[in-house]
This record gives structure tokens, C-alpha cells and sequence, in this order.
């Protein structure tokens, strides 16, 4: 490990090599760069001010070896695994999600055919909602933004022909609600086909900002108790499912409702720290589910600090893991993350751009260490990808793998002064807005007082503005607008019946099953809501007698009560 | 404007919804309105909510709401939030936190923009109220801006007036101390599930102890609104000081001293719009106040000219014919 | 006259950044703006009824606009509501002969400079009023 060395600080610079810098650095200003430095300050676009000219002295205080260290050792700035990219590529994730589950299936058999090395599936709002496809709240939407799951029937038909044990499964269940009953369908899934649950692989969303502070809805669980289901998913996971990622801290939709890069990645920090907190409570041991914690990063446009980002996100995860919870286990200690490029960003106009802004940011995450990525499509301000622009997407991946070589060496930015120093400022910064969120009492008590909401409308208020005003530059909008009036864009469309064939499923389904067992687990799951006990077993128990998504979740709402969303 | 009142007669909540806009741009229409018999009821319980920001009221008025819609009765809702001085713009928040309310058929909400008002409701919420009042609303639950500082409107309007505060806040109820005991009838601790809810209650009960024996004793009620704890005590305590009020022929003076007040408050903008206008029709009166303007001439004695000159015109005339 | 927006979330639709955004920013432009966060047709159109709407505005990127669009409109013309109907949010271009067929005023992309929605809303509540 880099830090069995002394405890004497070994500077990456010799100080009086520093001081001669800083002294012909002030010569440089006064003679060189004299009235040649440009006005006004620069920002990045987290605030963080940036200087024209960075040198050695900049980040003087650095340790080497304490402070930046070795790939897959700590404190993991270079990276959590020794050889990087050479030992696996990050993988190519292109979410596909529509219309039934047997549409979905598809698509996915097309991307996997195409070099798509796992699935990622996005529901439909319904099913993230808790409604089943026949509720009259899920008219309009069903298979309409994602695919509709109803029963496990349709996890059944969404995996059929997928080697699940081979390739990993990406579920985009955003809410801990959704994640639940969606991870225990696809757990039960898993068994009735025989495969064991250690065999599986893939990662679910799960985060309880996605339903109380990201997202809006109607019909909200309170925080508490959607911090608690998410809880719920995590042990179970960590217990049964070795391989699985049971929680994607969703920064990525946060940074999309609008935040800096720094509240980014310190809300989702704090998030892991609540639930290692609550697990423990539990009576669970750190170790025992710190390293199937991974995290869901958002590039822009801002290369340099995105990629400082991702390298500032894994030191201050390993300083939480080793000086706060005393994680052992080295796995605990890394923080792996996926990575999508940012939809905000992308423009209607001129949309054949949007091809450059996702190559960029896709760049910058693997220059970051991404474990896995998915490039946006071009055409994603208009509607959900065609097949045409999700190839784009993972062709765009394939170059970044095949044809710029920069996979080939691990953390090729380390040393850079400018990006060094970026590192250093964005930990402080990311560890600074952590103790904030911990001065509110914690994530769940910033979000019950409707604190982050604030934050986020007051970002995203700005933000507009600054659009408006030119101050934030987008090209082909306020830069450089465009001329042309509208470039056609072919428009993937939903299958319009897939509301009709998924109730007339439905129908089937209700009419078939064993009512009465039905409602006998569904009684018990819920009693067992008002117990301190871990949900999960009794969620599998009643996909398994074919209860609905939405009757389980009609349970939670009913249990736990509905929270108003503190929005203003 | 037949049509429109005969439909409101009906309990048509479009011709209600339309009478409101009137009343709220306050439109000659809505004078005219106003001036019916019809729509001098007096019958609507109106219960002021109000209290510093971040106390949940909305929240608050919201499940109060839902619950009193169980009993039966038909609500009027009128949350007031405040205007930007700068832009004369508003944005109006309560009713995203009384979402739970949209279908029940009972509830109407109107939400208000002070536009300029000052005393934590908008210039036109005492007619608002008389519009819900005389569409038979049972109840009238009006909820003040809320920005800090006491908001006295509301005690011209309401027959029960809450003060909503939360634990954590006792510095803000320090700064309230001075005029808080003559404002609320009931007191609510929101959101006491969070630490020092226990506190904030004694507090508030040795400040309503100093403030002396009075015939009703304002209660101290706990209530976490996001769970719907403490609601039921509350509205039983609503409904005991309504019985309070009826019993001691409160109600009905309240009632009086209300028609009064407004009535003297009508007297007072129409004098002052009036003496305006007859200042900028005589040209000696507007000199004068150009000189006030400039520091020549005092207001004091100025005032006294402008206002004797105005009478002794008005007498000429009432006497000379 | 104070113009009055109803501005909600269309159903479902879990991204509220562009409503809340439009929604501040209209109160920037002197607009008194009642936000709904989440409602279905039936929700919006009664509280456009007890606002005394001038403007609905109704934001979705969920891919519902074409169901409950036109459903906001038809409900309102039942109840005999005249406020005018507006649209935000990710919407093919395609969808949008369609929805102004069906009643939808204006429908604006997510580039929209929020000084041409405030200049729609007044040119068409003042004509309204005219």
C-alpha cells in the first residue's frame, strides 16, 4: 500500500526548487506576461477560478505518494484498478428501453450484436412511478419514455435469450420503490431459470433523490421511508447478490435538475455515507457491502474539471471508507462509477453537434477512469434515440477505445500542473459541501426541509439566465447562432400499441394467477413495512405469486403515507 | 352579470372561479357584485393560518384541509404569497404542497399575490373571503405570506387566527414575544418530531401564562403535518373556539367590528383618492405641495390648509347649492 | 392586468428544472404564476377554473404530449374555461402541427429565450381581453 511509507511529508517538489519557481514566475508576470493575461477572471464552470498559467508551484504541498499514489492503490486518484484499461475496457452501455418488454428485448439483442458488451434498460414512468400499465394514472405513458414491467412475467420476456450470468444487466430503476420490486422480480427470474444469484452481474439505480428531490411527482413516499427501501436493496444485495451493484448514487440526474459538479458528486457521497451509516445500525459490517457501492457520474463540457472530478470523487470516497468508517477491505475503499455524457447539454439546434459535445465529454470520462459509459445520441432533444444515433453513440465509444490509444496508459493527465491542482481544489471543495449537507442534519433531513430543492431551482434559475445573457456560451445558440431554421431529424417513435398489448397481458396475468396467494403476501409485506426487517425477501415472495409492481407499491403508499414535495 | 350570479347560485365552481378573478383585478364587475345582498352572508367560519417562513403552513393547511373535506364540509382555501417588488411578478407555491386536495370536490383554492400590500395578505382578500362566504363555504382557511415578521391583516379577516411555528425556531418566537399574544387563538409546534418541539411548547406556555388570564386559554397543540400527526386535536380545538366564539357573542361582534373596519377603511382610500384628485384640479393646492416638495413650506401647517380649504369648499357648496 | 399562469407538470413526467425555470422566470416578467408541480387534465383544468387562469402552460418531456395535451384543452372547452393553452419541453417537431390542431396555442422547445414565451402570453391574453 503507498501509504506504508513514513509519516515524513515527501513534497513532489524540492522546496527551494519551488521558490526559485515562484520567484521567476513574478518575474514572468512583470516582464513577459505583462498586460497579456486577458481581462476579467476565469471560472470553472463549478466556480473554481482558474489561472492562466500553472507551474510546479501550484501544487507544491502535494505528496506523491500520500496524495495521488499508484493506480489501484490508495488513495485511488489514478485510478481503482492497476492496469486500467488494458486489463478491461470500460463497457459500453447504451440504455434501450420502449414500448413492451418483447420490443426492448429486440433492441437489445441489435446492441449486443453490435459490440454492446451489456444491457441497460430504462422503464417507462409508470413503472418508476409504481402504476401498473391498466392504472388510469399511466394512461399516455405506457412503453412510452422506457419499457413497461407489470409482473415478472415481463422480466421474463425482457431477458429472454440474454445470457444473464454472462452479461451484466444495467436496470434504470431510479427509485428505491421501483428498485425493490424490480431487483426481486429479476432476482426470482433468475432462480426459476436456475441460474444461482451469485452468478449475477449489473447494476440498479436506487437512489431516494431520485423520487423526493430530483424528480417530481404526484404520490411521493417520504424520504425516510424511500431512504429506507434503498437501504433494503443494498443489504439484500450485499447478503445474496455478490456481483451486483445493488445502488448507482445518482448524480447524474441531479447535475441534469441542476447542480454544480461539486454538489454532484458531494450529495451522492453523502448518500453512501447515510446508508453505510443505516447498514451498520443494522448490524452489517463495512466491509460487507462498502464495495458494491458504485456511483453515477455526469460529464459536461468543462474537460479539465470534469476529469479533475472524477479523479477528486475517488480520493475523497477512499479518505470516507478509511477515516470515518475504518473500511479494511481494500474493495471498500475504491469507488467505481459509470458514466453518462449530459443530455442538458445537447442542443435541438444544429443537432449533428451534439456528436462533438458527446465525444468530448465520453473522452473526458475515460480519462477520468470511468468503469462503464454511455454516449448520449444526437438526437436525444428531440426524443429517445433511433437505432440509426444509438450506433453513433457506441461507434463514438469505440473510437475512444480503438483509435485515440488513450487507454493504453493509466491517468495520463496525473502530473499535469493545472490538473493536479484542479484535483486537490475539487476535493476540498466536494469535501466542504459534504459537511454542509451534514450541518442540515444529513441527506435526508436536507431533503425533507426542501434545502436541496433550493439548490437545485436557484442552479438551474441561474443557469437560464446566464444562457440568456450570453454569459454561459452554447454554440449554434447564443454563440455563433444558428442560420438554419430546423434540420429534420428522424424521430424515433413508440410503439403505439404497447399500452394495448401490455393490458392485455395484464388481463391475462390477473385473471390467471392464484388470487388468494396473492393477497396473502401481500398482507404480509404489508405488516412486515411497520417492522425493522429487511423488505426484500417478502417483495420476491409476492412477485413470485405474480403480484403487479403496481399493487406492491399501492402497499408502500399506503403504509408509509405520501409525502408532499417541498418545491418553490 | 345575471347569468354569472345565477350559476354561482347553482354552485357552479366556473362562474365562482370567474367572480374571483373579478374580485381579485377588482374590476367595476366585481363592485358591483359586492354591493349585492346576496353576498352579505357572515355564515363561513375563517380561519387565519399564519406564521414565519419554513413552518410548513402550506403543508399544514393542506391536511387540515383533507380532513375537515371528511367531515363533509365545504372549503374555501386562500393562500397569499408575496410579489416582487421589483418585477410585479409572483410565484405562487402553497398548492403544490396541498396536492392531495386536487380531487376532492369540496376544496376550491384561490392563490393570491400581495401586489403591493404589506400586512401579510393581499389588498383584496377580505372581499375575496366575502365571495367564498357567499358561495356557502362552512370554512375559510386563510394562509398569510409569511415572511417573518407579524402579520396583522389577518386579524381584520379571521375569526380563529394559528400561529404555526417549528422547533429550532425560539429566536424567531422571541422577536414575535411583542405582539404575539394578542395575534393567535391556537398555537402549533409543526414539524415536532424534530428535537426541541418539547421546549418551543413551554415556552409558548409561560409566554401565554405572562400574558395573563383571559376567558379562552389559546392552546398549545404538536402536530408533524407531513404525517398527518396531531391534525384531528387541532381542528377539535378549531371547532371548540368556534363554539367559544358563538357562546360568548364573539362571533357575531367580530362580525360587526369587521363591517365597521372595512367600512372606515373604504372611507379612508376613497378620502385620499379623492382629496388627490381635487389637489391636482386646483393649481394653488398643487403649488403648494411643490413647495412642501421642495422644502419651502412645512407639511404640518400644509396639511391642515390643504384639508380646511377641501371642507370649507365642500360646505360652500352644500350650502349655497 | 396582472396575467395569471397555471404552470404544471404534464401527468407523470418526473423532470420539473424547465417548469420551475419557465415558472420563475415569467414571475421575472411581472406574471403571477401559480406552480402545480405534478396534475393530470382533469386536476389542471380545475385549478385554472379556481386561479382564474389566463395562461395554462403545461411542460412534459415524457413522451405524453400527444394523449394529455389535447386532453387539457378539450376538458377545458367542457367547462367552459378560455384560458389560453401552452406547451414546453422535448417535443418532435412532427407532434406539433398536431397539438395546435388540437387547441395547443404555442409549443415551445427547450431553447426557447424565455422573453418570446412572455411576449406570446401578452400579445394573445391582451387580444383576448381586446
Amino acid at each position: 500500500m503507498a501509504n506504508n511509507t513514513t509519516n515524513q511529508e515527501k513534497k513532489l517538489f524540492d522546496h527551494e526548487v519551488v521558490q526559485e519557481i515562484e520567484a521567476q514566475k513574478k518575474r514572468w508576470q512583470e516582464n513577459t506576461l505583462k498586460g497579456k493575461d486577458g481581462e476579467g477572471q476565469y471560472y470553472s464552470d463549478s466556480g473554481i477560478p482558474i489561472n492562466l498559467l500553472y507551474t510546479p508551484d501550484d501544487i507544491k504541498d502535494v505528496d506523491y505518494l500520500k496524495d495521488i499514489g499508484f493506480s489501484g492503490e490508495a488513495p485511488y486518484v489514478r485510478g481503482v484498478y492497476p492496469n486500467m484499461y488494458r486489463g478491461r475496457l470500460f463497457t459500453v452501455r447504451q440504455i434501450a428501453g420502449f414500448g413492451t418488454p418483447e420490443d426492448t428485448n429486440e433492441r437489445f439483442k441489435f446492441l449486443l450484436k453490435n459490440g454492446a458488451t451489456g444491457t441497460s434498460v430504462v422503464l417507462d414512468l409508470p413503472t418508476i412511478r409504481g402504476y401498473d400499465s391498466d392504472d388510469p394514472e399511466a394512461e399516455g405513458h405506457v412503453g412510452a419514455a422506457g419499457v413497461a414491467i407489470d409482473s415478472i412475467e415481463d422480466i421474463e420476456a425482457l431477458y429472454d435469450g440474454i445470457p444473464i450470468e454472462e452479461v451484466s444487466s444495467n436496470i434504470v430503476t431510479h427509485l428505491p420503490s421501483t428498485t425493490v420490486v424490480v431487483m426481486a422480480m429479476f432476482a426470482a427470474h433468475a432462480e426459476k431459470k436456475g441460474i444461482p444469484l451469485e452468478k449475477l452481474s449489473g447494476t440498479n439505480q436506487n437512489d431516494f433523490l431520485m423520487e423526493t428531490a430530483i424528480g417530481s411527482s404526484l404520490e411521493v413516499l417520504p424520504p425516510k421511508a424511500s431512504f429506507r427501501l434503498q437501504c433494503d436493496a443494498i443489504e439484500y444485495a450485499s447478503k445474496n447478490m455478490p456481483r451486483w451493484n445493488p445502488v448507482s448514487y445518482n448524480g447524474y440526474n441531479l447535475r441534469e435538475a441542476g447542480t454544480t459538479a461539486v454538489q454532484e458528486v458531494a450529495c451522492a457521497i453523502a448518500n453512501a455515507i447515510g446508508t453505510s451509516e443505516e447498514l451498520i445500525r443494522r448490524g452489517n459490517k463495512i466491509d460487507d457491502f462498502a464495495k458494491r457501492l458504485s456511483f453515477f457520474w455526469n460529464l459536461f463540457n468543462d474537460f479539465f474539471e470534469e476529469i479533475a472530478k472524477c479523479r477528486a470523487s475517488r480520493l475523497v470516497w477512499h479518505e470516507v471508507m478509511k477515516d470515518r468508517f475504518n473500511a479494511q477491505h481494500p474493495k471498500s475503499h475504491l469507488m467505481r462509477f459509470h458514466v453518462q455524457t449530459a443530455g442538458i447539454t445537447l442542443t435541438k439546434v444544429e443537432p449533428l453537434n451534439n456528436i462533438a459535445r458527446s465525444a468530448i465529454q465520453g473522452l473526458a470520462a475515460v480519462l477520468g477512469g470511468a468503469q462503464s459509459l454511455h454516449v448520449d445520441s444526437y438526437d436525444e432533444a428531440y426524443s429517445a434515440p433511433t437505432e440509426e444515433s444509438a450506433l453513433i453513440s457506441i461507434r463514438t465509444q469505440q473510437i475512444i477505445q480503438a483509435e485515440t490509444n488513450v487507454v493504453n496508459t493509466v491517468d495520463p493527465l496525473a502530473g499535469s500542473y493545472f490538473v493536479e491542482k484542479l484535483t486537490q481544489d475539487m476535493a476540498q471543495r466536494i469535501r466542504d459541501y459534504i459537511a454542509e449537507i451534514e450541518s442540515k442534519g444529513g441527506l435526508v433531513a436536507a431533503v425533507e426541509s426542501g434545502w436541496l430543492h433550493r439548490e437545485i431551482s436557484d442552479f438551474a434559475y441561474q443557469m437560464q439566465k446566464d444562457i440568456e445573457d450570453g454569459k454561459h456560451k452554447i454554440v449554434g445558440l447564443n454563440y455563433f447562432p444558428t442560420e438554419q431554421s430546423q434540420t429534420k431529424v428522424e424521430v424515433f417513435r413508440y410503439p403505439e400499441t404497447a399500452e394495448s398489448r401490455q393490458k392485455e397481458k395484464l388481463e391475462k396475468l390477473r385473471k390467471k394467477r392464484d388470487k388468494e396467494k396473492v393477497e396473502r403476501a401481500l398482507a404480509v409485506l404489508r405488516q412486515k413495512c411497520h417492522e425493522d426487517v429487511n423488505l426484500m425477501p417478502y417483495i420476491k415472495e409476492a412477485v413470485l405469486e405474480y403480484a403487479t409492481l403496481g399493487e406492491i407499491e399501492e402497499v408502500f403508499r399506503e403504509e408509509f403515507g405520501l409525502w408532499q414535495f417541498p418545491l418553490a | 352579470m345575471e347569468d354569472l350570479i345565477g350559476s354561482f347560485e347553482k354552485k357552479d365552481n366556473v362562474s365562482l372561479g370567474k367572480m374571483l378573478k373579478e374580485v381579485e383585478n377588482q374590476t367595476p364587475l366585481s363592485l358591483e357584485i359586492l354591493k349585492l345582498s346576496s353576498f352579505r352572508k357572515g355564515k363561513a367560519h375563517i380561519i387565519g393560518v399564519t406564521g414565519p417562513p419554513g413552518s410548513g403552513k402550506s403543508t399544514l393547511v393542506g391536511k387540515m384541509c383533507k380532513k375537515l373535506a371528511t367531515m363533509d364540509l365545504r372549503i374555501g382555501v386562500v393562500c397569499v404569497d408575496p410579489t416582487s417588488p421589483f418585477t410585479k411578478g409572483a410565484l405562487l407555491g402553497d398548492r403544490i404542497r396541498m396536492q392531495e386536495l386536487a380531487k376532492l370536490p369540496n376544496v376550491f383554492i384561490k392563490s393570491l399575490a400581495t401586489r403591493g400590500n404589506l400586512g401579510g395578505l393581499a389588498s383584496s382578500t377580505a372581499d375575496i373571503v366575502q365571495v367564498l362566504d357567499a358561495y356557502e363555504m362552512d370554512v375559510i382557511l386563510i394562509e398569510t405570506v409569511g415572511v417573518g415578521q407579524i402579520e396583522f391583516d389577518v386579524l381584520g379577516v379571521a375569526d380563529t387566527v394559528l400561529l404555526v411555528s417549528v422547533p429550532g425556531l425560539g429566536d424567531t418566537l422571541q422577536t414575535l414575544k411583542a405582539g404575539i399574544m394578542e395575534i393567535a387563538d391556537i398555537y402549533v409546534i409543526n414539524q415536532a418530531d424534530r428535537p426541541g418541539a418539547d421546549e418551543s411548547v413551554k415556552d409558548l406556555n409561560l409566554m401565554v401564562k405572562e400574558s395573563g388570564k383571559r376567558e379562552w386559554s389559546p392552546p398549545i397543540h404538536k402536530t408533524v403535518a407531513t404525517q398527518d400527526s396531531g391534525i384531528d386535536e387541532l381542528i377539535h380545538d378549531i371547532t371548540a373556539h368556534k363554539k367559544y366564539l358563538e357562546r360568548s357573542g364573539l362571533w357575531k361582534e367580530k362580525r360587526q367590528t369587521r363591517n365597521v373596519t372595512r367600512l372606515y377603511s373604504m372611507i379612508e382610500s376613497l378620502l385620499a383618492q379623492r382629496v388627490e384628485d381635487h389637489i391636482n384640479r386646483e393649481e394653488s393646492l398643487k403649488a403648494k405641495v411643490q413647495d412642501v416638495m421642495k422644502g419651502e413650506r412645512d407639511p404640518y401647517t400644509t396639511s391642515h390648509e390643504i384639508v380646511d380649504r377641501l371642507i370649507a369648499k365642500h360646505n360652500s357648496y352644500q350650502y349655497g347649492g | 392586468m396582472q396575467i395569471k399562469v397555471v404552470m404544471a407538470k404534464l401527468g407523470l413526467d418526473i423532470h420539473w428544472r424547465g417548469a420551475l425555470v419557465v415558472s420563475r422566470m415569467l414571475r421575472d416578467e411581472g406574471m403571477e404564476v401559480v406552480y402545480l408541480g405534478n396534475q393530470f387534465p382533469e386536476q389542471i383544468v380545475d385549478a385554472a377554473i379556481q386561479e382564474g387562469a389566463d395562461v395554462i402552460g403545461l411542460s412534459t418531456l415524457g413522451g405524453n404530449h400527444l394523449t394529455l395535451g389535447p386532453k387539457v384543452v378539450q376538458i377545458a372547452k367542457e367547462k367552459g374555461v378560455d384560458a389560453l393553452v401552452i406547451m414546453g419541453g422535448v417535443i418532435p417537431e412532427d407532434d406539433i402541427p398536431l397539438l395546435k390542431e388540437a387547441g395547443i396555442s404555442e409549443v415551445f422547445g427547450p431553447e426557447t429565450r424565455i422573453e418570446s414565451i412572455a411576449s406570446f402570453i401578452r400579445s394573445e391574453v391582451n387580444q383576448s381581453i381586446a
